[in-house]
């Protein structure tokens, strides 16, 4: 080459282009001087722009800009996160939750096995209950009957069955609920004066 | 599937998507990776801190608003910087137009009107916003940066300071691939130029 570079030539070093052209243009910078101090100039601008900082915005930069984005959270998601930020972060911590969920798993799983293969027991079982409940609370509605209205009054309400049973303890509670708001009243009254 | 999301590690693209799935940390790492380049782009181009950050953010309000719109067979950088480039070109082409002429009104027909219509741009006082500007925009070479036209200063700092390809920048600024190359070789030419005289 008889000639110095062009401009678009130091560009073409500059970029690290390879190929068949770019053999002659190295072999001439080798050779040249002028060529190789204006490659090597080129060289050094290269370095100082790529190593430019890259400026920070203000701290605020983000809320300000997420307090006006659209972020719509479908419920599967939003639920999937809360889970996430209830788990334990450690390796340790999750390891033990899983195992706790894990032993839970089973023993819930056991009982209801066993539920399963006694269930005429616990049928049984539960009717027993609830039937003891509604004699105790017959009782009990039977003396409250007793002790406010008399034996006549009682003796009505068992004769009248379950359904006598139940107006009569809507009576009771109504009865109840009158005479705390008259006592309520009767305190409230020296105040006023 | 990890219980916590490590959003850090993961490329732009699964970040993207995530983002599109509603999850709001998706949203903030993609604005914690990219709000320092994105910033400074536009602050090398507009000049001018607190205009930079608006313009930053009405970049990033654009992109994550309009996330379903984004491909990911593209980059998403390469999205985002297009958004900045036409926000900041966008506002460089307003205040073109709403621009005083320091020597005075371009109608004026004498000396004297002239003069009436020109303003002194001398300021004795520096804030402290324009402190930091000085500070961090004063160098020679962000003072050469700062004379080149709006086209070139866009694909040299994306070429060199933001290590875009050449074919990255033609799409993002939606030029053809020899206008890059054009545009790349006579900024560096004219920063050469201009590095030269203001060493002198």
């Amino acid at each position: 080459m008889d000639r110095h570079l062009l401009p678009e030539e130091i560009d073409q070093l500059l970029d690290g282009e390879v190929g068949f052209g770019t053999a002659p243009l190295k072999a001439h910078v080798r050779a040249c001087p002028g060529c190789s101090a204006e490659l090597e100039s080129a060289r050094a601008l290269v370095r100082e722009l790529e190593h430019l900082p890259h400026f920070a915005p203000s701290l605020e930069f983000t809320n300000q800009v997420m307090a006006q984005v659209h972020v719509f959270v479908p419920w599967h998601v939003a639920l999937l996160d809360m889970v996430r930020g209830w788990a334990p972060q450690s390796r340790a911590g999750r390891t033990v939750a899983w195992a706790w969920a894990g032993t839970m798993a089973i023993v819930f799983s056991a009982a209801a096995v066993f539920a399963l293969t006694r269930l005429d027991t616990i049928v049984f079982a539960v009717g027993l209950g609830l039937e003891r409940l509604r004699a105790t609370g017959v009782g009990v509605l039977s003396d409250a009957t007793t002790m406010l209205f008399g034996d006549t009054a009682a003796h009505v309400v068992s004769q009248a069955g379950t359904i006598g049973a139940a107006l009569a303890l809507l009576v009771l509670l109504v009865a109840t609920a009158l005479a705390a708001r008259g006592l309520h009243a009767v305190a409230a009254l020296p105040r006023r004066r | 599937m990890p219980l916590s999301l490590d959003l850090a590690n993961l490329p732009d693209a699964d970040v993207a998507a995530l983002a599109r799935q509603g999850r709001e940390s998706a949203y903030r790492e993609l604005v914690r990776r990219y709000e320092r380049p994105v910033f400074s782009l536009i602050y090398r181009m507009v000049h001018d801190r607190e205009t930079a950050e608006d313009l930053a953010q009405d970049t990033f309000i654009k992109v994550l608003n309009h996330i379903d719109r984004y491909l990911p067979e593209f980059k998403f950088s390469s999205w985002l910087f297009k958004i900045a480039n036409n926000v900041t070109i966008d506002f460089l082409r307003k205040r073109q137009l709403k621009t005083v002429s320091i020597e005075g009104s371009p109608h004026a027909a004498t000396r004297a009107d002239a003069e009436a219509t020109s303003f002194d741009v001398r300021s004795t006082n520096e804030s402290p916003l324009e402190e930091i500007e000085s500070r961090e925009l004063g160098s020679a070479i962000e003072q050469a940066i700062a004379g080149l036209r709006p086209e070139y200063r866009a694909c040299i700092l994306l070429r060199h300071v933001e290590g875009r390809s050449y074919e990255e920048i033609a799409a993002t600024l939606d030029l053809p691939l020899g206008t890059v190359k054009t545009y790349i070789h006579r900024a560096r030419h004219a920063l050469r130029d201009a590095l030269a005289h203001l060493r002198e």
